[in-house]
């Protein structure tokens, strides 16, 4: 039989001292983890840009679509950042709705990108087509995947809330969600500069 | 019942080490026997490896086969061996010695062991659809082109990569948040610090191997032109991702040995650790200048000719702190009491063995002189006296040093003795003679070789099966001291960390008591059999 | 500090001292390296000498210490007594972080120094294609035109050889020249030496390259300049007498060499096996007796064809359990006329 013992909160009062709450420094490391698997995968679509470039390929990229979706993804943090300002003031069903319409807006920048892609795909732009091709269809499909990954932590993040989890005095749940979600944020911001705007 | 008066009756069964149980102490033994495990079949690969070598001509294996083996010997070795029994050993050790109940997550600690099982599987079941044959290295484009099993290997490595991440965020996150009060950073014990480097490594350089794996994977299933020579891939491109994490690997391999002999040496000298700052210092530096070497595993590839001499400048670089390290264990050891109980000899034996190694890797990063040895048996020789006769014997210093305290008993101090001779003996049997192989011209991952280096292969054959018969005591005294030795107290040793003020094994949460620091873990050389605990004394 | 320590430290620093520049300059370290054969060999030796010197110190450094205070600080039996609370010494930290800073330095910048010596651009060297392939090496001489296995260069003459593979990553290695170069598809490296004796070395690859990696060796000749100009004359067809086996006594350097050592100089041994050549290769199919199954091959074709067509034209026809494309496919740019004639007619009698 494996026993569970749950921690208590004394266990780290060292974390404290340091103003480190242990679950978000968790998240950190885990994101700083995350950010030199981008790094690898940047490199390699920045290393064939340079090398190898395709510049009929670069040209059908669609900036202003992925521009929108880009502004859809920036809205989208910004109402993480509203429902976590909710619950901080004990408004339950204003972080619901704050959490849903993430979900949404996710689910719209990835209905973009799917579109982007598709389009690609169709003028001949493909993971096979040309490196920079491999380079950028795993680079962005990677974020995509990551999108997709918190969408689902978005939701279970609402059912917690739905069900009375957080309160103004319990929200770490949601911060670790929204760290999460604004990493993934940067991270495209820092892709769509890369492979759009350059 | 109250789930602490559960906890308090039962009595602890062997059947939990195969449940998932989210004691850091069940993961820690866990992590310990699994990784032990793979070790055998390392070694197994390693002694068929020899036997081929043994002798001119190819005798016993196919090119085929060794290339499989030494592909596989190397990776096993390496991701399912010495990196996880780190990850063991600071599971089980860590929280004992800051004073804690446990890690911080425990739920991700268990999942972070329960990966390298089936990731193990993975690897081994290669075997059976043709394994990886490029080297643990797999330089592309002969990865991509290589048999199914080379995608077995890579998704394997992917896993425990994860899982050495997950350990990672653990053990920092233990560390800075669930230390004993009044333990501030100058009182941790340095296993636990050099843990802290290694978890640095670990977090920056691995995705990095991850990302670089998930591209050649791929290239092999999906299609993808990354490493397409005709379409404009390029191998040098995966060198630089690979290295970028497999040279902070080897750090990420020697460290926490190092933070182990850092523990031992004031305990079997009874002397405080000399230059405890600097050690710690000393940790950080090879963790961070450790990121910055890995072109050095670059300097015949074509890279840019300029660009490798900053790279030579910093892996010279970091023999200073590595030097910083050793003399101050010499400093630990002079004029103290010494006592040759086989932990200090494994102690002893590594700072002898790891010596030839850090000074050979001084050779090769010599740009001149590694135009030279790169890629030949002197690489083999200076990496195993590193890993095997370094790692390997902090390993085992470990295991003999803790035994007591995991399990309660008494190994035999005897078969531990000869357990060390044998290694010791076979260790630098085995290996020197490769330096020569390779000065005179002997290429590495040869399944056949001129008949000029036959002298000094059946040298390294017999030196390699004397190293496999060394691990037969060790085995031997693990398996039945565990059962049928004498019981150990709390702290046979009489050591000074928090781990040895709790009884062996620990109870359920550790210490009966909230422990608090009142004394600096190496205070030794204050007073004669001094307790623990009762004089306050002044730190470093 | 005590006198009696500086004292002691003076004079072990002067023994070591000793001890290393004796390493470095009167130890003869020939037993430990390949022959000398190109001026970098000179300079690489002699940065490994003073290396060996200054390794030599340090190990004396470390393990004596280390025997010493195993003999001299062990507990003896009855004494519990705790050792000095010593923490550290500061001054000592500082040396033995500083000095092992200034030697590293040391090291990096005479490294630095032999490395530029080494790279530094020849004029009018002579150029030379070393091609790697999965499992043998093939140079090209693009000034006349000459193709070999064997790579044969004049005496201190500076050669640039331009690097590249045909398939996977393999590496240039020439242990008596001191230098190693990958040759990795996609691109042409340079690597520039001069070669300075006189004789004929292993050539071997340095990267696991798949099966027959291990096999993948061939030899440089360094001739003097008249043989040198003799062998391109020759069409690079030219065995020198130094190899020719069984010596008839004869000045026979005009002479095309034998089927046994055909066979090793284009590297057949590194993917086929026949008993009586000592071939022990596994990547391809043994060639034993195939003067007579050869005839059974193709339709039509007797077995001296079928051997001929094997070697200038691989892809026609594979034998059954092996691949196409394996096999390098330009003998028939490699071989000459009458060295074919030579392997045929002693393959079809196997």
């Amino acid at each position: 039989m494996s026993i569970e013992v749950s921690m208590h909160e004394d266990e780290f009062k060292a974390g404290r001292a340091l103003g480190l709450d242990h679950r978000k420094l968790g998240v950190w490391l885990f994101l700083s983890s995350e950010i030199m698997f981008f790094g690898g995968l940047l490199a390699a679509f920045l290393h064939y840009k340079i090398n190898n470039p395709s510049p009929a390929e670069h040209a059908l990229l669609d900036v202003t679509l992925v521009g929108i979706n880009t502004f859809i993804l920036l809205v989208s943090s910004f109402t993480v950042v509203l429902g976590l300002d909710a619950i901080q003031h004990g408004n339950r069903r204003r972080l619901v709705l704050f959490l849903g319409l993430t979900m949404l807006l996710g689910a719209g920048f990835l209905a973009g990108q799917g579109n982007e892609f598709v389009t690609l795909y169709r003028h001949g732009m493909t993971l096979k087509s040309s490196v920079y091709g491999s380079s950028f269809f795993t680079l962005t499909g990677f974020h995509g995947l990551h999108v997709l990954i918190g969408i689902l932590w978005a939701g279970l993040t609402l059912r917690k809330a739905a069900i009375g989890r957080y309160d103004d005095g319990r929200y770490t749940g949601v911060e670790l969600f929204g760290l999460y979600w604004h990493f993934v944020d940067i991270v495209w911001i820092v892709l769509f500069t890369l492979i759009y705007l350059t | 019942m109250t789930v602490e008066a559960q906890i308090a009756q039962e009595k602890p069964n062997w059947r939990r080490y195969f449940t998932w149980n989210t004691d850091h102490k069940v993961i820690g033994v866990q992590y310990m026997v699994t990784t032990f495990f793979f070790f055998l079949i390392g070694g197994a690969l390693a002694m068929l490896i020899r036997s081929e070598l043994a002798q001119p001509g190819t005798d016993i294996l196919n090119g085929v086969q060794y290339n499989r083996f030494l592909t596989n010997h190397g990776s096993v070795m390496i991701f399912l061996w010495i990196i996880p029994i780190w990850a063991g050993m600071g599971n089980y050790f860590i929280p004992l010695m800051i004073g804690a109940r446990d890690m911080a997550f425990p739920k991700l600690n268990a999942l972070s062991f329960w990966l390298i099982p089936p990731a193990g599987l993975i690897m081994l079941a290669s075997f059976f659809v043709g394994a990886a044959e490029s080297g643990w290295t797999a330089y592309v484009p002969l990865s991509v082109a290589a048999p199914f099993g080379q995608t077995l290997w890579a998704v394997s490595v992917i896993l425990l990569g994860t899982s050495s991440i997950m350990g990672s965020i653990n053990f920092v996150t233990t560390v800075l948040t669930m230390r004993a009060e009044g333990m501030g950073f100058w009182d941790l014990p340095l296993f636990v610090w050099s843990m802290l480097a290694t978890a640095l490594m670990v977090l920056v350089a691995t995705p990095m191997l991850t990302a670089g794996l998930v591209l050649i994977a791929m290239d092999r299933l999906v299609g993808t032109l990354f490493f397409n020579v005709p379409a404009g891939g390029d191998p040098i491109f995966w060198q630089n991702v690979f290295w970028f994490y497999s040279h902070p690997a080897v750090y990420i391999m020697i460290l926490p040995g190092m933070g182990i002999i850092s523990e031992i040496f004031p305990v079997f000298s009874r002397k405080p650790i000399f230059g405890y700052k600097a050690i710690a210092f000393s940790s950080l530096a090879i963790s961070i200048l450790g990121l910055t070497v890995w072109a050095h595993h670059m300097f015949a590839s074509g890279m840019n000719p300029a660009l490798r001499v900053p790279y030579m400048i910093t892996s010279m670089i970091i023999a200073v702190p590595t030097g910083v390290k050793i003399f101050s264990w010499l400093g630990t050891i002079w004029d103290g009491k010494l006592s040759f109980t086989t932990p200090m000899l494994f102690a002893l034996g590594f700072i002898s063995m790891f010596l030839i190694g850090g000074i050979t890797g001084i050779f090769l990063a010599s740009i001149p002189v590694d135009l030279h040895v790169h890629d030949s048996y002197f690489v083999v020789a200076h990496l195993h006296f590193v890993l095997f006769g370094g790692a390997v014997s902090a390993v085992y210093a470990g295991l003999y040093y803790w035994y007591p305290k995991v399990t309660g008993r008494m190994y035999n101090e005897k078969l531990g003795k000869t357990h060390f001779w044998l290694n010791f003996l076979g260790t630098n049997l085995t290996y020197l003679p490769m330096f020569v192989a390779g000065l005179l011209g002997m290429p590495r991952r040869v399944v056949d070789y001129a008949p000029e280096f036959a002298s000094y292969n059946m040298l390294a054959t017999i030196g390699a099966f004397l190293l496999g018969i060394s691990t037969l005591p060790f085995l031997y005294n693990a398996i039945v001291s565990w059962v049928r030795g004498p019981k150990a107290g709390s702290n046979p040793w009489r050591a000074l960390t928090l781990e040895w003020q709790t009884s062996s094994p620990p109870p359920e949460h550790n210490f009966e008591d909230t422990p608090v620091m009142t004394r600096w873990p190496y205070d030794y050389g204050e007073s004669p059999l001094a307790e623990p605990g009762v004089a306050p004394a002044a730190g470093d | 500090m005590k006198e009696r320590t500086i004292f002691t430290v003076i004079i072990l620093s002067l023994v070591l001292i000793t001890v290393g520049y004796l390493v470095a300059t009167q130890v003869d370290f020939s037993w430990l390296l390949p022959a000398q054969a190109s001026s970098r060999a000179v300079l690489v030796d002699r940065l490994f000498r003073v290396m060996m010197g200054i390794a030599a110190v340090i190990f004396l450094i470390v393990e004596g210490a280390l025997v010493y205070a195993v003999l001299r600080f062990r507990r003896k039996p009855g004494d519990d007594r705790e050792g000095l609370p010593v923490h550290g010494n500061n001054t000592l930290e500082i040396v033995w972080t500083l000095i092992p800073a200034v030697i590293v330095a040391v090291i990096g910048i005479y490294s630095y120094r032999v490395l530029t010596d080494v790279e530094r651009k020849p004029s009018d060297p002579l150029v030379v294609r070393v091609i790697g392939q999965q499992f043998a090496w093939s140079f090209e001489y693009p000034d006349s035109g000459v193709k070999s296995s064997v790579l044969h260069l004049p005496v201190d003459h500076p050669v640039q050889f331009q690097i590249e593979s045909r398939d996977v990553i393999h590496s240039f290695w020439v242990p008596a020249f001191r230098v190693k170069h990958d040759a990795t598809p996609g691109q042409i490296d340079e690597l520039v030496l001069t070669p300075t004796e006189i004789g004929t070395f292993p050539v071997r690859c340095a990267e696991l390259c798949g099966v027959g990696h291990a096999a993948m060796t061939t030899e440089v000749k360094v001739e003097s300049q008249e043989d040198f100009q003799a062998w391109i004359d020759s069409g690079g067809t030219l065995v020198s007498s130094a190899t020719t086996a069984a010596g008839s006594g004869t000045d026979n350097s005009a002479a095309t060499a034998s089927a046994p050592e055909l066979l090793v100089q284009f590297g057949c041994g590194a993917c086929h096996s026949l008993s009586a050549a000592s071939l022990a290769g596994i990547v391809g199919p043994a060639l034993d007796g195939i003067g007579t199954w050869g005839a059974d091959r193709v339709e039509g074709q007797d077995a001296q064809t079928y051997i001929r067509n094997s070697i200038v034209e691989p892809n026609a026809y594979v034998e059954k359990g092996y691949a196409p494309g394996v096999m390098p496919q330009d003998f028939s740019t490699r071989i000459s006329q009458e060295q074919l004639d030579v392997l045929v007619s002693y393959l079809a009698s196997q």
